[in-house]
């Protein structure tokens, strides 16, 4: 009977798991999509894009309520624990990650009529690569439970982070050369915004993949300079209470 | 009366002696006969496991995924395609999803058969086209079949017609209209202006004329001349041939040569061809004052030759397109730079002449990288293979 049960939510947890491999597939072509609304400037794609995005939101919210019904019926632990905790933080990562592409189809509409200057559009697809590019690798790596993989999105997305500066760069460039106007100026500005926090997400992912691959939580960065902060005030502390004891000590010695 | 019981006996025995033979021969008849019918069954069956597993490794091995889903939607079957697509990621989850949803309209719909087209925007982009059949007892058999090439290859064709008109047409639209307003013009400085447009738009066509029909001479020689040519020649000829469009632009074109000059056995005035329209191409696209290289390569057993700018570069979605004749990136573009749209057609059929390739590496922005890799087809060495050495810049 146990057993049984047992196989029933390890069949349930991997349709779950293949719904969140379908999102993310619905993502990342929502995304190369996008892109390709913004460079082409294809205004009927836009719409059939942003209305795509309800699709995701629907099966978001079916995998989110699929995850409680598996965590109030089967009280999973341990591993399987972890698994319905990364799958239900994963699954919101996706989910927004599709609101970004969103986020850039509209920014494209509104820059509408708008020529690109040639390096700016190759930024750009190249961004939406890359953007592209870490979602998978985080789903390949969320499928096979691949911790060192999911850790080293983080590294990985040096590149995105490096594309947007040069796109900044470029933009301003663009704008001084009076190539590019301010308003579309600040929409691309945003828009390469967008593809950065779409591999932000992707390293979320990773982080939810090597905890559910490991155990182990990285710690958040806030968390961290608290951490530190209360040790070196600790330290402090201490010091100045040795440095109290040692000049009382040294008081008693003198008397 | 003894005698006659006895010769009645005798006889009856002998009739039942003789029955029973006949029997037994009878007997053995069929015995041979089941013998061989069994033979027959054994071999009918043979021959059906072996036809089961030729339609089995058959499927199996089909380039189309073939998925066989029964009503509450579990996959019946599923040959070797169709499982990586089960097991797949990315673009194959949503082949799936089609694959499942078609099935789902097939049962609902009640209807026998029903198809769809998928594209996948990727990257890569492809497109797959899917076909369900219902089953006896309320199975569904779906195909997919990835069409991403046959779509491509309709795109050509049906570009190409569309854009040799656009290409013939519009020059000569301009030369009738330019005509007809001369006929009625008398004021001579308006006429000469209408004439030189008139001059220009004729050239247009000429030159138009005159690359289709040097496309037309290298895509009919099968055999072309097989003589030895040096690169660097090549390289020098063309390059002062591309000069004064370059230094109109104030664009450098710089070379880089293999020393010893690299050599090959081919068709001089095809290579000459080929590498002009990559130069020409590369002066056309650049920015005002940068500056272009042409460079030799030498490997093993073939030669190369690059021409790298750092022009305006080609989006990714047209890299695969633009040896296609007439293909245009930006047919805007393309106009005010006077090309006529068939210069890296032209390269792609001297590299197939020559049994070489050519590639392009571009990024918008950043510029593009054209590279000819052809045999030397010349003898083999004695010695050890030569390497790329001895670059010399000027």
């Amino acid at each position: 009977m146990a057993d049984e049960m047992r196989k029933g939510f390890h069949r349930e947890l991997d349709d779950v798991r293949a719904d969140i491999v379908k999102m993310a597939a619905m993502a990342t072509e929502m995304m190369t999509r996008a892109t390709d609304t913004l460079l082409d400037a294809d205004m009927l794609m836009a719409q059939a894009i942003i209305d795509h995005d309800d699709d995701i939101d629907v099966l978001s919210q079916a995998v989110e309520d699929r995850c409680f019904r598996l965590l109030a019926l089967q009280g999973p632990m341990a591993a399987d624990l972890r698994a319905i905790a990364a799958t239900m933080r994963i699954n919101s990562d996706l989910e927004r990650s599709a609101d970004l592409a969103v986020n850039i189809v509209k920014g494209a509409r509104r820059i509408y009529g708008q020529v690109l200057p040639p390096r700016l559009r190759g930024i750009i697809a190249q961004m939406s690569e890359e953007a592209v590019r870490m979602i998978r690798l985080a789903i390949d790596a969320y499928t096979e439970t691949d911790g060192p993989l999911g850790a080293a999105l983080d590294d990985i997305d040096n590149r995105l982070d490096q594309l947007q500066s040069e796109f900044v760069q470029a933009m301003f460039e663009a704008h001084s050369d009076e190539a590019l106007p301010l308003q579309p100026a600040v929409q691309l500005a945003l828009i390469a915004r967008y593809y950065e926090r779409i591999g932000d997400h992707a390293v979320n992912i990773g982080e939810r993949v090597a905890f559910m691959a490991s155990g182990a939580a990285r710690e958040h960065p806030g968390a961290a300079r608290i951490r530190e902060r209360a040790q070196q005030a600790a330290a402090q502390a201490a010091a100045s209470g040795q440095g109290t004891s040692d000049q009382g000590a040294s008081d008693q010695g003198a008397n | 009366m003894m005698a006659l019981v006895l010769t009645g006996a005798l006889g009856a025995l002998g009739v039942a002696v003789a029955a029973a033979m006949w029997w037994r021969r009878r007997a053995v008849g069929v015995q041979a006969e089941l013998q061989a019918m069994r033979r027959r069954a054994v071999q009918a069956e043979q021959a059906a496991v072996a036809a089961q597993g030729r339609l089995h490794d058959v499927i199996e091995g089909a380039p189309a995924a073939v998925f066989v889903l029964e009503p509450s939607g579990a996959v019946a079957l599923a040959n070797a395609a169709a499982s990586a697509i089960l097991t797949g990621r990315h673009g194959d989850a949503l082949v799936l999803e089609a694959v499942r949803g078609l099935c789902g309209e097939l049962q609902r719909g009640g209807v026998e058969q029903a198809t769809r087209a998928l594209d996948l925007a990727g990257p890569p982009r492809r497109s797959v086209a899917l076909t369900a059949r219902r089953l006896p007892e309320g199975e569904v058999l779906v195909i997919t079949d990835d069409i991403t090439e046959r779509r491509r290859i309709d795109d050509v064709r049906r570009d190409f017609v569309a854009n040799i008109s656009h290409e013939l047409k519009t020059p000569i639209g301009a030369m009738a209209l330019l005509a007809e307003t001369m006929t009625d013009e008398d004021d001579p400085q308006l006429l000469a202006r209408l004439s030189q447009r008139l001059h220009r738009e004729a050239m247009r066509v000429s030159s138009t004329i005159d690359d289709l029909l040097l496309l037309s001479r290298i895509e009919t020689d099968e055999q072309p001349r097989r003589e030895p040519v040096r690169l660097d020649e090549v390289v020098a000829h063309v390059v002062e041939r591309s000069q004064p469009a370059a230094a109109l632009r104030d664009i450098e074109v710089r070379t880089e040569l293999v020393e010893p000059p690299v050599e090959l056995l081919g068709d001089r005035r095809q290579l000459e061809s080929a590498v002009y329209n990559l130069l020409d191409n590369a002066v056309k696209y650049s920015d005002e004052g940068s500056e272009v290289v042409v460079r030799t390569t030498r490997n093993e057993r073939t030669v190369g030759i690059e021409v790298a700018d750092r022009g305006i570069g080609i989006p990714a979605k047209d890299l695969e397109r633009v040896f296609e004749r007439f293909y245009r990136v930006d047919r805007a573009r393309s106009r005010s730079t006077g090309g006529t749209g068939l210069g890296l057609a032209i390269v792609r059929h001297v590299a197939y002449n020559h049994e070489g390739t050519v590639r392009v590496a571009s990024r918008e922005g950043e510029g593009s990288t054209f590279r000819l890799e052809l045999p030397d087809g010349l003898p083999a060495p004695a010695g050890s293979p030569v390497t790329d050495e001895g670059i010399t810049a000027s």
